[in-house]
């Protein structure tokens, strides 16, 4: 297999919370190894507190791991050394954020962002040739005029437009692999699709990999080639998005598609019983994190940490009951959510 | 151009209160000398300050004599050639305060620069560093604040003896920074975690480039607002320092004046002016220094620039009175015409407009819409939460809640049946709740506020309320920022529960949340309601999270009703083009996968909406009539639309067929 254009190998990120001598670990990211290939949007899906945004800024080299490694097309983030190298990197990396009204600083205008990203990553572009730059990074996010645009401050701006704005000085890195942390999740239903449009068209036209973090599943659905479903900290089940939400393997996977509101469909009832929310993951035992929100655990998932083993064509779940798809006994593939999933005869006994 | 995605013309101004400040297509400039001229504080403080830099540059020129010529009689009184008259030695007063300008200008300004520069090293350092830095350095700010500054002046000026300008500018300078150090600090901490730093950062940028470049233009006002403080503080005590003769006894100054007319019992001596002006001066540069702080302070921030509504350019508002409104057991609240603007400093903005609707007991009503189409502000107008801090009033229309018209009554009847008969829920349970109470503690001050019930009533019933909610009532003891925010969010609906109201008001409560949660919750919600029989009406951006629970929807669009109906038959057959775009907004989870578009383009800005249709420059389907003629709410299948395509019995799909090759360009971006 070639190498992809990232790689990570049992990424783990612990964070130390409490006081000085009675410290006690959250494990924000346990052992995740993940790909993302050369054009491929990757959905990372999840609740808040599952650690995706932990996973953001380690890729984007804001926290440091505690263990483990990122390979960079091929080679490993721990071998920076020198600034020029570092920011080489956060050229190919740049990432986007979650909040629009508190991304872009509101003392600047427009241009400013888009403006320091070029100069910093793109030095021996002239001055006329950055301010060309900027404009053509403002109109391919369809930002229009983008004269008129990048002389205007953020609070001129719609929510809508502020995070076509993020993504503008993203692409003025000419980067290879975007990192999207919830970019539509502050932003309103009817305006969340142009931002996807978006994404999906600069990967067409600029050749961008995307990492598009997220917890509506129907977004993930809607952009990216492969899903990754976070829960507590570990990555619990991937594979083709197709795949992955019209056949969830993990419950967890399960929970989430039904939770969607979909007013095509019936109400889901799985759920409505369910309150909880992921944990925190401080000083963890050995086991199943999500055995406790579990309908269908049983006694290994206590005592054993279910690890990804692959049931199915690129289907990998952590999960010690769910199985493959020969072995599916509910004879309908095509089933999501409402129905039971595909368990083994223990687990429902 | 290779514009991709549907973009978003910029033509329309965002709404809200953006609208406020967005003119700076002229220029920062002009805009400043805009906000300036129109402030009257700002008018009478830069007038001021004008002045006495005049003064302080010009003296030789404008001052008649030499300020310490002793060539006039003593003691004479104010005259056409000495308008202040003269000191006991015989010198002119006007000519010295003209001089003694100049040493108070120098002192502030100087004494200005020096702790502010002093202010914004330590305390954004303090804030950004974090750690032993930040402990060391606020140790530090926190012993200044604390030390009694004049003694302490007192004392050091004592040391040296007739102190020159140089030692007053460094030891007031070198005390008077704290208090600004301290304010920029708790900015910066503030600033600390927005994401533009971490976007700086991620960017690459240098830790110095982050502070200077990135933070410190975010806090000019908190800067401008640091130095004017010192400078005031600074002329204050540097005149007082003079008077009690600590400075140089020849230097040209107001305190020096003060101390020389003090010596001579000016005020008993008939020289009473001698002793007076230097005072005036004093107190008009202090003045101008304060006049600008609070000016800035207004021009910076557009909340504390509010506004009466001006009644002549708003459709006057009726008299009301009482409504003879006959009680109609079913209907549990009807809402009549209401119209709701926002004072603006050009025209109001009319941000509900002439909406009526009924709510039957019980029922389940989902308001929808984009943010800027008025659907929060409807909300607070039902629950008549406008008025200050949001300059909103309601210019028309009843809001009749068990046959009485809300409008119409007093605060005090509004706080009796407000949380007994209807309680609201607010979308951010961070911000609604207060941070430094218990659950317990929060819930015991509405019930001790609203009911007379005894505390072991109010412990029982809060348990009560939060097991309704599946919150165990061991985390009545918890604080809010202990909970989750799923927890969070159903404890706010466990407050609204505490009097079992009739009808429960929610301002999009699940929108912070993630899917499994607010999933959750919105089953929660409905249980409840059909348990216990109250009517909510629940505001939300996303229209499929309200499609299994609400019995109707009211669509909302620029202020006005677009459609309304049954639940059902709206998402099975949407009328309203807009409608119809809303529904189409989002991927499904199931089905075969399609290209969405969404609604291109913007709500339009409610202070100049488009001619005609309010939605026709965003609408697929608009023909040319659209643009001109305003429709009207029609009645088609039972169910309210506002459309022109459905006049005269057409349907929008009569149309689809026609118009399909002529959508408007810069509405399909």
């Amino acid at each position: 297999m070639s190498e992809p254009l990232l790689r990570t190998v049992g990424l783990t990120r612990h964070f130390r919370v409490g006081r000085l001598f009675f410290g006690r670990t959250l494990h924000a990211v346990d052992d995740v190894d993940l790909t993302i290939g050369s054009g491929e949007i990757v959905a990372l899906v999840g609740e808040s507190g599952s650690g995706k945004s932990t996973i953001a800024r380690l890729l984007a080299r804001v926290y440091k791991p505690t263990r483990g490694e990122i390979y960079f097309e091929g080679r490993p983030l721990s071998r920076l050394r020198s600034r020029r190298q570092r920011l080489a990197y956060s050229s190919d990396v740049p990432m986007v954020f979650q909040d629009p009204y508190s991304s872009i600083n509101p003392a600047y205008r427009i241009s400013h962002g888009i403006g320091r990203g070029i100069k910093l990553h793109r030095r021996d572009l002239s001055r006329g040739r950055r301010t060309e730059e900027v404009e053509r990074v403002l109109d391919t996010v369809g930002l229009i005029p983008p004269r008129d645009v990048l002389r205007k401050f953020p609070y001129e701006l719609s929510g809508g437009q502020r995070q076509r704005v993020g993504f503008a000085q993203a692409l003025a890195f000419r980067p290879k692999l975007i990192i999207a942390d919830e970019p539509v999740s502050m932003l309103d239903v009817s305006i969340r699709i142009g931002i996807l449009n978006l994404m999906s068209r600069l990967r067409e036209r600029e050749g961008v990999s995307f990492l598009y973090i997220t917890h509506d599943v129907a977004s993930a659905r809607y952009i990216a080639d492969r899903v990754l479903v976070m829960y507590a900290g570990h990555l619990v089940e991937e594979g083709p998005t197709e795949d992955v939400l019209q056949r969830p393997k993990h419950p967890y996977t399960q929970l989430l598609v039904s939770a969607v509101p979909d007013p095509r469909a019936p109400l889901g009832i799985s759920d409505e019983k369910d309150v909880g929310e992921p944990p925190k993951v401080i000083d963890p035992r050995e086991g199943c994190r999500f055995q406790p929100r579990c309908p269908y655990a049983i006694a290994t998932c206590e005592q054993v940490t279910p690890v990804l083993r692959e049931l199915g064509p690129r289907r990998l779940v952590a999960c010690h009951v769910a199985e493959a798809d020969s072995q599916d006994r509910t004879g309908n593939p095509e089933t999501v959510g409402d129905e039971p999933p595909p368990l083994s005869a223990e687990a429902r006994a | 151009m290779s514009s991709v995605g549907a973009t978003e013309p910029l033509g329309t101004t965002p709404t809200g209160p953006a609208l406020q400040v967005a003119e700076a297509r002229r220029g920062v400039g002009a805009d400043l000398w805009r906000a300036v001229a129109h402030n009257r504080k700002a008018v009478v403080g830069v007038a001021l300050l004008t002045f006495f830099l005049v003064l302080a540059l010009f003296p030789g020129q404008i001052a008649p004599d030499d300020p310490m010529a002793e060539i006039y009689s003593p003691g004479l009184g104010p005259s056409i050639h000495h308008w202040f008259g003269t000191t006991a030695y015989g010198q002119d007063i006007l000519s010295q305060l003209i001089w003694g300008t100049r040493q108070s200008v120098v002192i502030a300004f100087a004494v200005g620069g020096l702790a502010t520069a002093i202010a914004v090293l330590v305390g954004v350092s303090a804030a950004y560093l974090g750690g032993i830095a930040d402990g060391v350095l606020s140790l530090i700010t926190d012993v200044i604040l604390v030390i009694p500054i004049f003694p302490l002046i007192i004392v050091i000026a004592a040391y040296e003896k007739n102190a020159g300008l140089f030692t007053l500018v460094v030891v007031l300078g070198a005390l008077g920074w704290s208090y600004g150090a301290r304010q920029l600090r708790s900015q910066t901490l503030s600033l600390r975690n927005r994401e533009f730093l971490e976007a700086a950062r991620v960017r690459g940028e240098r830790r110095f480039y982050v502070i200077i470049f990135e933070i410190l233009p975010t806090m000019t006002s908190l800067i401008v607002a640091s130095f004017l403080g010192a400078a005031l503080y600074a002329v204050l005590f540097a005149a007082g320092l003079q008077f009690i003769g600590l400075g140089d006894p020849n230097s040209q100054s107001w305190g020096t004046m003060l101390y020389w007319a003090e010596n001579n019992e000016a005020l008993g001596a008939n020289m009473v002016l001698w002793a007076i002006m230097p005072g005036v001066c004093v107190a008009l540069l202090g003045a101008a220094f304060a006049f600008l702080n609070y000016a800035f302070d207004e021009i910076s921030n557009p909340a504390l620039r509010m506004r009466n509504l001006d009644r002549t350019r708003v459709s006057a508002r009726r008299d009301l009175g009482f409504a003879d409104v006959p009680l109609d057991s079913e209907k549990i609240l009807e809402v009549r015409g209401l119209s709701v603007a926002y004072a603006t400093h050009r025209d109001p903005v009319v941000a509900v407009d002439r909406v009526d609707f009924d709510l039957a007991r019980g029922e389940f009503l989902g308001v929808v819409g984009e943010s800027g189409c008025g659907k929060s502000t409807l909300l607070y107008a039902i629950a008549q939460l406008l008025g200050p801090p949001l300059s909103g009033e309601i210019t028309e229309g009843q809001v009749i809640f068990k046959g009485r018209d809300m409008v119409t009554l007093s605060q005090r009847e509004l706080r009796h049946i407000r949380w007994r008969e209807f309680s609201v829920v607010m979308q951010s349970a961070m911000n609604a709740l207060n941070p430094v109470l218990t659950i317990a503690a929060q819930m015991r001050d509405a019930c001790e506020a609203h009911s007379g019930m005894s505390s072991k009533e109010i412990a029982s019933r809060s348990k009560e309320v939060l097991r309704l909610v599946s919150i165990d009532p061991i985390h009545l003891d918890s604080y809010p920022h202990q909970l989750s925010g799923g927890m969070r969010q159903r404890a706010m609906i466990a407050m609204a529960l505490l009097f079992t109201p009739d009808l429960i008001i929610m301002d999009e409560p699940t929108s912070a949340l993630d899917v499994v949660a607010q999933r959750s919750l919105m089953v929660q919600i409905k249980q409840l309601q059909e348990r216990l029989g109250f009517a909510a009406i629940f505001v939300t951006h996303d229209m499929s999270l309200v499609s299994h629970f609400s019995d109707r929807l009211l669509v909302m669009y620029a202020a006005q009703v677009a459609e309304f109906g049954e639940t059902a038959q709206l998402f099975d057959k949407p009328l309203h083009p807009y409608s119809r775009g809303l529904l189409e907004a989002f991927p499904s989870i199931r089905g075969p996968k399609v290209e969405l578009l969404g609604i291109p383009g913007l709500p339009p800005d409610l202070a100049r909406p488009p001619a005609g249709c309010r939605f026709s420059p965003r609408c697929p389907h608009a023909i040319a009539e659209c643009r001109v003629t305003e429709p009207r709410l029609l009645e088609v299948d039972g169910e309210l639309v506002r459309c022109l395509l459905y006049e005269n019995g057409a349907r929008l799909d009569d149309h689809i067929v026609d118009t399909a090759m002529a959508v408007s360009p810069e509405a399909a971006g």
